[in-house]
C-alpha cells in the first residue's frame, strides 16, 4: 500500500478525517503503551532505597546504576546469557523447521489423516500431567542434568502449527498445483514453493520461539538445577530477584545481617526487566523486516 | 546465509559450555556438598574468601542453592521426584514430605557418640524429642533460635503495635499499656500535627492486609490477651497440666480490638487505603514517615524502612518506631516479647540419603559449631571485618559495616551457612555476642539519636524492654503454629484452616470499614462460622495433648 | 483466505495409487512426529491417575491410595470452588473479548498507515508491554486506578466524576481492570499475527477496490477482514479452550481480601488449597476439570465452525 500511485489518487475528506484520527489514536496509544516501559526504565535508574518512596514517573529521581551492576555483577550471569542465547538460537531455528513441516504436512487438502493429525496436536495444547510425570518422564529420557532438555521436549508446539498451517491453507492451491505437473514431490514442495512463500509467518513463528526461549527459567530450575553449567540468563535473573526480595525479610531469616542498603525489589526488578528486554527488541526489526516483504511477496500472478 | 551464521554461532557456544563444564571441580583435596534451602536466599560467588577459609579448616566446601519461583512444596516435590537430592537439605514447610519419601539420614547414631558432642549440645533431650517423627528417630535439627549462654538479644524481632519516637517525645515518654491509650495518644497528636516537615500528610494509623501478611491485622486479640504468639491459636494454662485450644478470632478481646479499628476508622484516623495497599505501597508508605503507628512484625518492616529513614535523614527526625507491649485492659502481662528460644521442630536442617559420605557430612555439621567456626560465619576473619578492643570485645569500623552491608562485598566475601546449625547468644569467650547484631556496642553504635534520647528517657537498653513482657520459658507445645503452618487439605482441620484464613481476609477489613459495626461483625461470625473452626480446632488440641503428653515424658 | 474444498478447482486428479505413493513420505513424518507427540504429551497424562488417588511423593503414582471421586466431589460440594469457576469463566470470556477485538482493531488501523518508518516506530512500540512482567504491570496498574492515580485524576476533571473512587475496594470493577490490563499489555503482541496476515493479502485486490472508487472503510470491510476470517477464527477457536486459563498472576497480585469473592481463579484456589498444602490430589482434580472443559469448549466452537462453513482447527 505505500506504492508511489497511491499518492496520486484523489483523497475524499472522510479519507482525511480518517487518517487524522487514526494518527491521533496510535499516537496515544503509542504514549499510553510507552509510559510503563519508561516508568520502568525510571525505576531502573533510580537509587533502591530512594525508589521504595514511590512517586517516580518517567525521570529517575535519584539516579543511580546501581541496580544495573547488581544484575551484570550476578555470578553466572554470564553463563547463563550464553546458555540463553544458544538455546535461542538452536531451538527457535529447530523448532521452526519441525514446526513447519508438520504444518505443511496437516495443510495440504489431500493428506489422508489431515483431520486426525491436527485433532491429536489441539488436545496436547490443553492436556498435561502436571508436572511431576514430566519430571519422571525427562528423567527416565536421560534428558535431565542436559542442555538438550531446553531443546527438545517443547520442539514441537501445537499452537504454531495452528498458527502456520492457517497461514499454508490461505496460499492458493496454483502453486502447488503447478509443482505437482512439473512432477514435484510434497518434500520439494514444501522446501522449494510453500516455504519461500511462508516468510511472513515464519518470521512470526520464528520471534514467538525465540521470545519464549529468551523468557524461559523454570526449566532450568526444575532439570538442571544441580548443573550451573546449563544454567539460563533468566533463572540467574530470578535467583537474583528472589535473594533481594528476602531484604525484607522471612521470619527464619531475621538473624541473618541484611543485604545491601543501596539495592531494593523495586529498582532490581525494573532493571532486570530492561536488561532482558533489550536483546529482543533489537532482534525484532530484523524480523519485521520480513513482514514488510511479505507485502509483495504476498501478491500473485495468476 | 544467515542461518549458517548463528548455527555455527551456537556450535561455538556449546563448545564452550562444554568447556566451563570440564574444568569446573576436582582441583584440590577438598569435599564439595551441596545444600538446597527451601528458602529464598542468596547465592554467595564460587571462591567466596570466608567459605574458603572454612573450608581449609574443615575440608569441607558447601555450595548452597535456594528456592526461587516455586512454594517450598513444589520444591520437594520435584527434587524428590526426580531423584537428584542435594547432600544437605532443609525443606522448609516441605520437611515432612522429605521425611516421608525416605530421603533423609537420621541423626540418632551421631547424636550418640561423643565425636558429635557440638550437635547434640543444640537442644536438651527434651527439646530433641519434639523432633522425632513417627518413626522414632530424628532427621533434622532447626537451626535458629538457639541461644548459647546468655541471651544478647537487642532486638525484637517479633510483632507489636508500633509508634514512631516523635510521637512519644511530644507528649513526654509516657506509658502507654493499652489498645485505648494508643489509639488516644495518636489521635491528640494528631489534632496538632497534620503534616511532617517536608509537607507529607500524616496519617496517623495503617494496618496492611495484603495475602499471608495479614497477620498485621489478624493475629493481635491473642497478644491483647496477653499470650504469647502461638500464631493461629490461644492456648489456656489456666489447668496448666491439661492446657486447652481457644479461638482468638470469637474471643470478646477480638470484637473489642475491631470495634476499636472501626472506631479509629471512622474517625478518620486510619489510612482509607489500609485494605487494599499492597506491600510495596505501604513500605513507600513507613518509609516517608507519614504513618505515626501500626502492628507489625519487625522483620516485616524494619530491614527495608529503617535504611530508608535513615537515607533521607528522617531518622533525625525522630521517624523510627518502637514497640509497645499493648493489653486490651490495664494491669495485664503481655507475651508480646518471648525471651528464651522458640523451637520450631517442623523444619532444619537434614543430611539426605544422597550423600555419598554421610560421616563426613555430620562431622562438618559439629565442626561449624565451633568457636572458630562460628566467628568467621558471623563476625569474619579477624583484623579485616572486625577488631578486638584491649579487654576483648570485638567491634567494627564503619567501613567494616558498611562493607558487609553491600551485596556485593558481602557474595564474595561472606560465608555463615545461615541455614546449617548455629548458635545465638554469648560467644563461648562469655564475652562477645555470637553475632555482631547483638553486640551491644554495635547495637548503640547504629540507633539514630532521636531513638537514642527515647531510650534513655525510659531507661530502656534493647528493644525488648519496650515491651515489658516478663522473663519465662515458654511452654513445650510452643509455638503452635509450627503446626498449624504444614497443616494439609488432606484433614478436615486443614480445609477449615484454610477456608478460616480466605474467611478473615475478606471480612476483617469489611468490619473495620464498616457504618454499623455490630451487624457487620455478626455477618462476619456467621460467615465464620460456615467454615467449620471446630474441625481446625480438635485438631491443634490434639497436636497439643501431644506435645504436653511428649514433655512430661521426656 | 481460505479455500475450501468444495470451492476449490480440484488438485489435478491423480490415481488413487499415485497419490498415496506420493503421500508415503509425509507419512513417514507424520509418523514420527505421532511418536513424539505420544511420548512428551500423552505419557505423562498417566499423572491424572492422582486426581483419584490421596497422593503422597514417597507412595508414587502406583502405590498411592486410591481414594475414587472423592476430590472431584470435594471440588463440587466446595462453594468457593464454584464460585472460582464462575470468576475464571467470567474473566477469561472478558479477556477473549477485549483482547480479540482489540488486537484485530489495532492491526487494522495500523496497517492504514502509510508512513513506513511512523508504521514500524508504532509497532515496535506496540509489543514492548508484553515484555514487562506482570509484576511490574500490576504495580503500575495498581498505582494508575488508585484513588490519587491518573485515571480517577482524569475522571475528576471531566467531570465524570464528583469524587474519586476507590476502584480496588469494589467487586464490580475487578474484572473490567483485568481485561483492561491484558489489553495494555498484550494487544501489540497478539496483533503481530493478524499484521503477518494482512500483510499477505494480495494488493493487487484493494488496487482494484481502489480503482472502483472504494473509500478506506469499504476496503477494510470487503478486503481486510475477510482476508483475517480463517485466522480470527482459528485463534478464536483456540483460545475458547482458554477461557478456563483466566491466569493467575494478574488476579493473585492485582486482588486483595475485600476483592477475594470475584479475584479468586481456579489456579489460585488449586495454589492455595493444593500446592501449597501438599495435596497434589486436588491440583491434579482441577487441573483434569480445566482440561475438561477446554475440550468441550473447543469440540464445540469447532464443531459449530464446520457447520457453518468456516474453518476448523481440526
Amino acid at each position: 500500500m505505500n506504492g508511489k500511485e497511491k499518492k496520486k489518487i484523489h483523497m475524499s475528506g472522510w479519507d482525511w478525517a480518517f487518517v487524522i484520527c487514526n494518527t491521533i489514536f496510535l499516537v496515544l496509544f503509542c504514549i499510553v503503551t510507552l509510559y510503563p516501559v519508561l516508568n520502568t526504565l525510571a525505576y531502573s535508574f533510580n537509587d533502591g532505597l530512594d525508589a521504595v518512596k514511590g512517586g517516580i514517573h518517567l525521570l529517575p529521581r535519584k539516579f543511580a546504576t546501581d541496580a544495573y551492576k547488581t544484575v551484570f555483577n550476578k555470578q553466572g550471569i554470564r553463563q547463563g546469557a550464553i546458555v540463553t542465547v544458544a538455546r535461542t538460537a538452536l531451538g527457535s531455528i529447530l523448532a521452526l523447521i519441525v514446526n513447519a513441516l508438520l504444518a505443511f504436512i496437516v495443510s495440504r487438502k489431500r493428506f489422508m489423516f489431515r483431520s486426525s493429525l491436527s485433532l491429536f496436536w489441539v488436545i496436547t495444547m490443553y492436556a498435561n500431567g502436571g508436572m511431576i510425570p514430566v519430571l519422571l518422564l525427562l528423567k527416565n529420557l536421560g534428558l535431565t542434568n542436559s542442555f538438550w532438555v531446553y531443546i527438545v521436549p517443547g520442539l514441537v508446539s501445537a499452537f504454531n502449527i495452528l498458527v502456520l498451517r492457517t497461514y499454508m491453507e490461505s496460499l492458493p492451491d496454483s502453486y502447488e498445483e503447478s509443482a505437482q505437473l512439473d512432477g514435484a514431490g510434497y518434500m520439494r514442495i514444501f522446501v522449494s514453493i510453500i516455504s519461500p512463500l511462508c516468510k511472513p509467518v515464519y518470521a512470526t513463528v520464528l520471534l514467538f520461539v525465540a521470545v519464549g526461549h529468551w523468557n524461559s527459567w523454570f526449566d532450568a530450575m526444575l532439570y538442571n538445577r544441580n548443573k550451573p553449567e546449563y544454567t539460563t540468563l533468566q533463572y540467574e535473573l530470578q535467583k537474583l530477584l528472589s535473594s533481594v526480595m528476602q531484604q525484607s525479610g522471612s521470619a527464619d531469616s531475621a538473624g541473618k545481617t541484611s543485604t545491601s542498603a543501596q539495592v531494593t525489589p523495586v529498582t532490581v526488578r525494573s532493571a532486570a526487566t530492561i536488561a532482558t528486554m533489550l536483546p529482543i527488541i533489537c532482534l525484532y526489526p530484523m524480523l519485521q523486516r520480513y513482514f514488510v516483504t511479505g507485502l509483495t511477496i504476498g501478491g500473485v500472478k495468476e | 546465509m544467515k542461518s549458517k551464521k548463528i548455527f555455527a554461532l551456537t556450535m561455538a557456544c556449546m563448545m564452550g559450555i562444554g568447556a566451563f563444564a570440564g574444568c569446573a571441580k576436582k582441583k584440590d583435596a577438598i569435599t564439595n556438598f551441596t545444600m538446597f534451602a527451601c528458602m529464598p536466599g542468596k547465592e554467595i560467588n564460587d571462591g567466596n574468601k570466608i567459605q574458603e577459609e572454612i573450608a581449609k579448616l574443615t575440608g569441607v566446601r558447601v555450595k548452597e542453592s535456594w528456592l526461587t519461583g516455586q512454594t517450598a512444596a513444589e520444591a520437594v516435590g520435584s527434587i524428590v521426584a526426580g531423584g537428584d537430592l542435594p547432600d544437605f537439605i532443609d525443606g522448609g514447610d516441605g520437611s515432612d514430605a522429605l521425611y516421608e519419601a525416605g530421603c533423609l539420614v537420621a541423626w540418632d547414631d551421631y547424636l550418640a557418640k561423643p565425636e558429635y558432642s557440638n550437635l547434640k549440645e543444640l537442644y536438651t533431650d527434651k527439646e530433641w524429642e519434639l523432633f522425632r517423627k513417627a518413626d522414632g528417630k530424628i532427621y533434622w535439627a532447626n537451626v535458629f533460635n538457639n541461644t548459647y549462654g546468655e541471651s544478647k538479644a537487642t532486638g525484637h524481632n517479633d510483632e507489636a503495635f508500633w509508634i514512631q519516637v516523635r510521637v512519644l517525645e511530644w507528649a513526654n515518654y509516657p506509658k502507654i499499656e493499652t489498645l485505648d491509650e494508643y489509639f488516644d495518644l495518636l489521635e491528640r497528636y494528631y489534632a496538632e500535627n497534620k503534616e511532617n516537615a517536608d509537607g507529607t500528610k500524616i496519617i496517623p494509623y495503617t494496618c496492611l492486609c495484603e495475602d499471608w501478611r495479614y497477620f498485621c491485622i489478624e493475629n493481635a486479640p491473642q497478644f491483647l490477651d496477653g499470650y504469647p504468639n502461638d500464631g493461629s491459636v490461644i492456648v489456656n494454662l489456666t489447668d496448666y497440666d491439661k492446657p486447652t485450644i481457644v479461638d482468638y478470632n470469637t474471643t470478646p478481646t477480638a470484637k473489642k480490638y475491631f470495634a476499636k479499628l472501626n472506631e479509629v476508622y471512622n474517625k478518620g484516623l486510619m489510612d482509607p487505603d489500609f485494605a487494599i495497599q499492597t506491600y510495596d505501597e505501604y513500605m513507600a508508605k513507613l518509609s516517608s514517615g507519614a504513618i505515626l503507628g501500626m502492628c507489625d512484625q519487625w522483620w516485616d518492616f524494619a530491614f527495608t524502612v529503617n535504611p530508608n529513614l535513615q537515607a533521607s535523614g528522617y531518622d533525625l527526625l525522630g521517624y523510627n518506631y518502637v514497640p509497645l507491649g499493648l493489653t486490651i485492659e490495664k494491669g495485664m502481662t503481655n507475651h508480646w516479647h518471648t525471651y528464651g528460644d522458640t523451637l520450631n521442630s517442623a523444619s532444619g536442617c537434614a543430611v539426605t540419603t544422597s550423600c555419598k559420605d554421610p560421616d563426613k557430612a555430620f562431622t562438618f555439621l559439629n565442626r561449624i559449631l565451633e568457636q572458630d567456626i562460628l566467628n568467621l560465619r558471623f563476625w569474619g576473619i579477624e583484623g579485616e571485618d572486625y577488631l578486638v578492643d584491649e579487654n576483648g570485645l570485638f567491634y567494627r569500623t564503619q567501613e567494616m559495616r558498611d562493607n558487609w552491608a553491600d551485596s556485593a562485598f558481602t557474595a564474595s566475601h561472606v560465608c555463615s551457612y545461615s541455614y546449617m546449625p548455629q548458635w545465638g547468644g554469648t560467644s563461648r569467650d562469655g564475652k562477645n555476642a555470637m553475632s555482631p547484631g547483638e553486640q551491644t556496642s554495635e547495637f548503640f553504635a547504629t540507633l539514630a539519636d532521636p531513638l537514642v534520647k527515647c531510650f534513655e528517657a525510659y531507661g530502656y537498653t534493647t528493644y525488648g524492654d519496650f515491651l515489658g513482657s516478663p522473663v519465662e520459658e515458654m511452654g513445650f507445645w510452643f509455638p503452635m503454629y509450627s503446626y498449624s503452618n504444614n497443616m494439609s487439605t488432606n484433614t478436615d482441620g486443614g480445609v477449615a484452616w484454610t477456608k478460616m484464613g480466605e474467611c478473615k481476609h475478606q471480612w476483617l477489613p469489611t468490619v473495620v470499614m464498616a457504618a454499623d459495626f455490630d451487624s457487620a461483625w455478626n455477618d462476619y461470625m456467621d460467615a465464620y462460622k460456615a467454615c467449620k473452626p471446630e474441625d481446625f480446632l480438635a485438631e491443634m488440641q490434639t497436636e497439643l495433648d501431644r506435645r504436653v503428653e511428649l514433655g512430661k515424658s521426656a | 483466505m481460505s479455500l475450501k474444498d468444495s470451492k476449490t478447482p480440484a488438485l489435478k486428479k491423480l490415481s488413487d495409487k499415485a497419490e498415496v505413493k506420493r503421500q508415503s513420505v509425509l507419512l513417514i513424518i507424520a509418523a514420527i512426529y505421532v511418536i513424539y507427540g505420544i511420548v512428551f504429551y500423552y505419557l505423562p497424562l498417566v499423572g491424572w491417575l492422582m486426581a483419584f488417588q490421596t497422593y503422597k511423593i514417597k507412595d508414587g503414582l502406583f502405590g498411592s491410595e486410591f481414594v475414587g471421586l472423592k476430590w472431584f466431589k470435594f471440588l463440587f460440594s466446595d462453594a468457593t470452588f464454584v464460585r472460582v469457576v464462575r470468576n475464571t469463566l467470567a474473566m477469561g470470556v472478558l479477556n477473549l473479548v477485549s483482547q480479540t477485538v482489540t488486537a484485530i482493531a489495532f492491526a487494522i488501523l495500523l496497517s492504514e498507515v502509510r508512513n513506513v518508518l511512523g508504521k514500524k516506530l508504532v509497532q515496535t512500540i506496540s509489543y514492548l508491554p508484553h515484555f514487562l512482567s506482570w509484576i511490574v504491570v500490576t504495580s503500575i496498574v495498581h498505582e494508575a486506578f488508585s484513588t490519587s492515580g491518573i485515571i480517577n485524576e482524569v475522571l475528576v476533571n471531566l467531570h465524570i466524576l464528583s469524587k474519586p473512587i476507590s476502584f480496588f475496594s469494589h467487586t464490580q470493577y475487578f474484572w473490567p481492570i483485568v481485561a483492561i490490563s491484558n489489553v495494555w499489555k498484550e494487544t501489540g503482541w497478539n496483533a503481530i499475527i493478524y499484521l503477518a496476515t494482512i500483510s499477505s493479502i494480495d494488493p493487487a485486490l484493494y488496487e482494484a477496490a481502489a480503482m472502483d472508487g472504494a473509500g478506506r472503510w469499504q476496503k477494510i470491510k470487503h478486503i481486510t477482514l475477510p482476508g483475517l476470517r480463517s485466522t480470527i477464527i482459528i485463534l478464536l477457536i483456540m483460545n475458547i479452550g482458554n477461557v478456563i486459563n483466566a491466569g493467575f498472576e494478574v488476579q493473585y497480585l492485582l486482588g486483595n481480601g475485600l476483592l477475594q469473592s470475584v479475584s479468586q481463579t481456579i489456579d489460585i484456589y488449586v495454589l492455595n488449597y493444593g500446592v501449597g498444602k501438599m495435596n497434589y490430589s486436588i491440583g491434579t482434580a482441577a487441573g483434569l476439570f480445566k482440561t475438561f472443559v477446554s475440550m468441550t469448549l473447543i469440540f464445540l466452537f469447532n464443531f459449530i465452525a464446520k457447520k457453518t462453513g468456516d474453518e476448523r482447527l481440526f
